[in-house]
């Protein structure tokens, strides 16, 4: 059970107070990609349909994780990508994972750490893990 | 002389050895050379069993002209126009037989030319290394009719790299066998054994861009090895089951870590494996979108860019086979990980061994 956020259906969020939206970010419809990548201790960008994201998904699932999922389509690939673009200072590939406000990786980067034994350690910092 | 070997349209006695002098000599020769050691038997008419249609083989060269002189002093005792019957028969007789004489050769001619064709592409493609180092399985070739130069380009360094692998196991095999080897010789043996897997998961890579389909099929590795395939190559799971026997003495931290691993092992192959799953449905259901139509370029386009995806699956399969090998060689002691790289080794060499025995273990007459 995972929250999929359907990107065009999402308000900016001003619960809470003190998040300000970055400059040139005031696109009516846009979401504050920053905020939700700060807000969420797991984030995955992927496009609709992805077998790889599935495998992503299914890993962190596999450790107890709910990621919050932003579908990416084409509507708003653009805007997703500039965002990140501007947070990671590269442009980034789907699927993205965002751990504990961080870019973390794609598949392989999970995978490898999956193995490795890091994955766990750096989803209990985020408090991603309920233990 | 055996008249009852003659052709059915001759009568009882030999053909007339006339007929050949109005032969180009040149095609007497050919056909004497044709029936090869039969030609020194001067007295029993000859049959060439590769034609049954050709059924006048009987003549012989080295009748010669031996008949002759009795042919005339048979025929002045006949009558006439029997005499002339029979020569008509004759002559019958030999223009069918020239005929088919020529469409014998003929035959034989194209033959020739497809032979020469086959043995040329046969030399071109053992050049391009069709024929890899494993091969003794049974369809080294099978990919020879279409040939994409990335596929043989990777068949080759394939070939190169199962002889290298070879040659790395039999020097590590003898630096764990002599009581010299330190630990400083053999995590040189263990990283060069690491690096040269990767070399050929690098390998794969660049393949899976030309035809990843290839990669899929598994088509570059032995039947026994097929056998085990999981997305391009073997499972790391397996890997680790092949390889813990072989490991002890493990300390309690060492047995702990290694079984974490393969648990996480498993959790990823099953990941991957339901991706793929996902995979063949969504690429099965763009191929299967509106038939009937006759029209299929835009359900086979969408589908090709689905292949994209194929490839970067076939990539995180290796990338997980890499994972594992380094997690693996982390775990444990240098020496340890020299053994497991060797029986590792060994493993694969088995079925590789395995496939060629197969292959060429004798049939069963049925």
């Amino acid at each position: 059970m995972q929250k999929a956020l359907h990107y065009r259906n999402l308000l900016p969020s001003s619960a809470g107070g003190s998040a300000i939206p970055p400059p040139g970010d005031n696109q009516s419809g846009s979401v504050n990609l920053r905020k939700l990548v700060a807000d969420n201790a797991v984030v995955v960008f992927a496009r609709k349909g992805c077998c790889m994201c599935h495998v992503v998904k299914l890993l962190l699932n596999g450790h107890g994780v709910n990621p919050t999922v932003v579908d990416v389509d084409d509507h708003n690939e653009g805007d997703v990508t500039d965002q990140l673009s501007r947070i990671v200072g590269a442009a980034p590939q789907f699927p993205a994972v965002f751990v504990g406000g961080e870019l973390f990786g794609g598949l392989e980067q999970v995978m490898g750490a999956h193995i490795s034994g890091e994955l766990v350690p750096r989803l209990r910092e985020a408090r991603a893990l309920w233990l | 002389m055996n008249p009852t070997m003659m052709n059915s349209t001759s009568t009882q006695f030999v053909p007339s050895r006339r007929m050949g002098i109005y032969e180009p000599i040149h095609q007497m020769s050919m056909w004497g050379d044709f029936k090869g050691n039969n030609c020194l038997d001067a007295s029993t008419p000859m049959i060439l069993e590769v034609d049954p249609k050709l059924d006048n083989q009987s003549e012989d060269t080295s009748h010669g002209t031996v008949g002759h002189s009795n042919k005339y002093d048979q025929e002045a005792s006949k009558p006439p126009d029997k005499v002339l019957r029979r020569l008509a028969q004759n002559r019958e007789a030999a223009r069918k037989s020239r005929l088919r004489k020529k469409a014998y050769v003929q035959q034989l001619e194209s033959s020739k030319l497809r032979l020469i064709q086959l043995e040329q592409e046969l030399g071109r493609a053992r050049q391009q290394g069709m024929y890899t180092g494993s091969a003794l399985d049974a369809s080294p070739l099978s990919y020879a009719g279409s040939m994409n130069p990335g596929i043989a380009t990777f068949e080759l360094e394939y070939g190169h790299w199962v002889e290298e692998q070879d040659r790395q196991l039999a020097d590590l095999r003898n630096a764990l066998q002599s009581t010299e080897t330190g630990d400083v010789e053999l995590r040189i043996f263990v990283d060069g054994g690491l690096r040269h897997y990767c070399d050929l998961f690098k390998m794969k890579a660049t393949a899976a861009k030309t035809d990843v389909f290839y990669l899929m099929s598994g088509m570059w590795k032995t039947s026994g090895e097929r056998f085990f395939f999981w997305i391009g190559g073997f499972r790391p799971s397996e890997l680790l089951k092949v390889l813990l026997p072989h490991l002890e003495p493990l300390t309690e931290q060492q047995r702990l870590d290694l079984g974490n691993l393969a648990q996480s092992c498993q959790q990823a192959e099953d990941a991957l494996s339901q991706g793929m799953d996902r995979l063949h449905q969504i690429l099965g259901a763009a191929i299967a979108k509106q038939l009937g139509e006759g029209n299929y370029l835009p359900q086979v386009g969408a589908a090709i860019e689905k292949l994209d995806d194929l490839a970067r699956f076939v990539g995180q399969a290796d990338h997980l086979r890499q994972e594992t090998l380094q997690q693996i060689s982390r775990i444990l002691t240098t020496r340890q990980a020299a053994r497991g790289l060797l029986a590792l080794g060994e493993y694969f060499q088995r079925l590789r061994a395995l496939s060629s025995l197969w292959s060429s273990r004798p049939r069963e007459s049925s």
